[in-house]
């Protein structure tokens, strides 16, 4: 059926404003690197600068330790993930498929720990891992993010075995799985698409930290992840916009590709066929 | 192959009971239907029998072995789904394979085996499809496959064929009891449609609240159902019930059903007892007979072939524990095709006391 010319105009309407929304700051940040000082502080603000400053990408690359913080965030980010996903996956599944006495409180309750600011947690966490003596080390971000990320991902993924037919794992135990065995064969691989759009999510809440780095890890500069590098960017007196942002778009560009490369586990739908 | 002993098995969840005491034996190559509404235990029963569900006591023997206690894959069965549970990141080749493949076969066997089985269900042009590629029927086809490739001692199928639409249905009924008649595997088919156990069981086992209501083969089941339940559940329409009482007038026993005195031979009775007498649709036929009366149709009903003529019998309660909504037209009588019938004219019925099932009102066994 052919949509009505309205209808058409109102749907591209609706995705490119959205689209706009979304991509404005990413152009700006782009415009605001590519800018000069001088241009940056004008007024009414020029939209492309008249000479672009293509440069600043490899000044801000080597003057700055750029890859060193971009390492120390992907170790942090990756471990988080390797961490929460081995808890939350374990977790999830059960929370899915065992009947456990007082499961649904269980699953609230480890719900309600995600509703605690990340602030909150701040203060014990410094106070822990003051205690243990590991303040500057990037094990405190892998520990701090997965107190974040594994309440999250652990309903997220429950809510996505919630959705696998049970049967499934029935008949691989017939076949004569473990039910151990049927999870690893039948249900994770399954699973591919909500797998890969959770652990998405939960190196995205690792990469995009600031607070936690910042108190956990401010005194050991060799361990800085690229968005606490950055903030210390900002001068005293002066602050180079254009060099931070130049900094943002590589602390971007992973994130950017990480999503290219898993878009097409992310689209679903790899259940369909199993039944009916 | 192998015989299915089910002693005293039964569940409950909690104060629940999902299945009373249930005990069968299974002949070496029967095919057995567990049939009966939603909720009477028989899919769990089918589980407790796989091993996918524990039971909460009773004893299961497959062969010569005690397996109440083994994992689902140690019990040597193989499982058909009602949603098939077809692996979806496999091909229909690894998929028909898998099985074999936990059981550690060779590569090569696993290849002629699951070739040979694709060619058994013509699916063979599909191995190397991933199921959501397939239609409904592909689907239910590979999932039988898998199940036969395994050459396990007996199928468990839970109502295998209620996802396909009721063409498909017809067929793939016919294709699995060739199926069986060609392998011979014993066979434990659980479904809630009265036709399939009828078509396709050796014994049919009828089920109710947890509880068996009768073990028997379907003609036994249909010419003999052992209470008021059985009665009502096998036959389709469903066999028209009415309370009546069971009295003795001068010395001859006999019931008064719609609006005649109907005799019944051979019975003593003492004093009159309440009873539901029954009498299936096919046997009430059009025109003067043993036991004629007349009736203004509610409805008619047409079928090409034959017509179902609805009436009402105010003076005796209705109780038919069939279909719900087939009860609230009436009573019915299943006759050839006789022509011309119109709605609230007078029809002359009859049926032969003969064809009458008694039971007893309060306990609702058979008389």
């Amino acid at each position: 059926m052919r949509r009505s010319p309205l209808k058409s105009a109102l749907l591209y309407g609706s995705v490119i404003g959205s689209l706009a929304v979304i991509l404005f700051p990413v152009y700006w940040l782009f415009v605001t690197a590519l800018s000069t000082t001088f241009e940056l502080s004008g007024l009414p603000p020029s939209f492309w600068p008249e000479n672009p400053q293509w440069w600043i990408f490899g000044k801000v690359w080597s003057e700055r330790p750029i890859p060193r913080w971009l390492t120390n965030s992907a170790i942090a980010a990756i471990g988080s993930v390797v961490l929460s996903m081995f808890v939350s996956v374990l977790a999830g599944y059960a929370l899915s498929r065992f009947r456990v006495r007082g499961g649904h409180s269980l699953g609230l309750f480890i719900l309600t720990a995600k509703m605690l600011p990340a602030t909150l947690l701040v203060i014990p966490l410094f106070a822990l891992f003051s205690r243990l003596g590991m303040l500057g080390s990037l094990w405190t971000l892998i520990f701090a993010h997965s107190t974040l990320i594994i309440p999250f991902t652990t309903w997220m993924l429950k809510g996505y075995f919630d959705t696998i037919p049970r049967e499934l794992e029935q008949a691989a135990m017939v076949d004569g799985c473990s039910p151990l065995g049927a999870m690893l064969r039948v249900i994770l691989p399954v699973s591919a698409p909500g797998l890969a759009a959770t652990a998405l999510y939960a190196f995205v809440l690792s990469w995009a930290d600031y607070a936690y780095a910042r108190t956990f890890l401010v005194n050991a500069q060799s361990n800085w992840t690229a968005n606490l590098g950055i903030a210390t960017m900002r001068g005293e007196y002066t602050t180079d916009w254009n060099e931070i942002s130049a900094a943002a778009v590589f602390v971007a560009i992973p994130i950017i590709l990480i999503y290219l490369f898993l878009e097409r586990y992310l689209v679903g739908g790899l259940t369909a066929g199993s039944e009916k | 192959m192998a015989r299915i002993v089910i002693e005293n098995v039964h569940k409950s969840y909690g104060d629940v009971v999902a299945l009373k005491p249930f005990s069968l034996s299974i002949s070496d190559g029967e095919f057995v239907v567990l049939v009966g509404p939603s909720g009477c235990g028989k899919s769990t029963m089918l589980k407790i029998l796989a091993g996918l569900e524990p039971a909460s006591g009773g004893r299961i023997i497959l062969g010569d072995s005690d397996v109440t206690d083994l994992a689902p894959g140690d019990r040597d069965v193989a499982m058909v789904f009602q949603n098939y549970a077809l692996y979806p990141h496999l091909t229909v080749r690894q998929n028909i394979g898998f099985g074999l493949k936990m059981r550690g076969m060779s590569r090569s066997e696993i290849d002629r085996r699951v070739e040979e089985a694709g060619r058994t269900l013509g699916v063979a042009h599909l191995l190397n499809r991933k199921p959501r590629a397939l239609s409904g029927g592909q689907r239910q086809r590979v999932a039988l496959g898998r199940a036969i490739v395994r050459e396990p001692r007996a199928f468990l199928m839970d109502e295998p064929l209620s996802n396909l639409d009721a063409k498909l249905r017809v067929h793939m009924r016919a294709e699995i009891s060739a199926l069986h008649n060609r392998i011979g595997v014993t066979t434990v088919y659980v479904t809630h449609d009265q036709i399939e156990a009828m078509t396709m069981a050796d014994r049919v086992v009828l089920m109710r609240e947890g509880e068996i209501q009768q073990i028997a083969d379907p003609d036994t089941l249909f010419q003999r159902p052992d209470n008021l339940f059985v009665a009502g559940f096998i036959g389709s329409p469903g066999m028209n019930l009415v309370s009546t009482s069971l009295d003795s007038v001068g010395g001859r026993a006999g019931v008064e059903m719609f609006g005649s005195r109907v005799p019944i031979d051979g019975r003593e009775i003492d004093s009159p007892r309440p009873i539901v007498a029954g009498i299936r649709p096919e046997h009430i036929n059009l025109g003067e007979g043993p036991v004629s009366f007349t009736v203004r149709p509610s409805l008619i009903e047409s079928l090409g072939s034959e017509k179902y003529i609805y009436f009402q019998d105010d003076a005796h309660q209705v109780t038919r524990s069939g279909d719900e909504e087939e009860s609230s037209k009436g009573l019915i009588a299943r006759v050839p095709n006789p022509g011309l019938l119109r709605e609230g004219e007078e029809v002359t019925l009859s049926f032969d006391p003969a064809n009458l099932y008694l039971f007893d009102a309060r306990s609702e066994r058979a008389l």
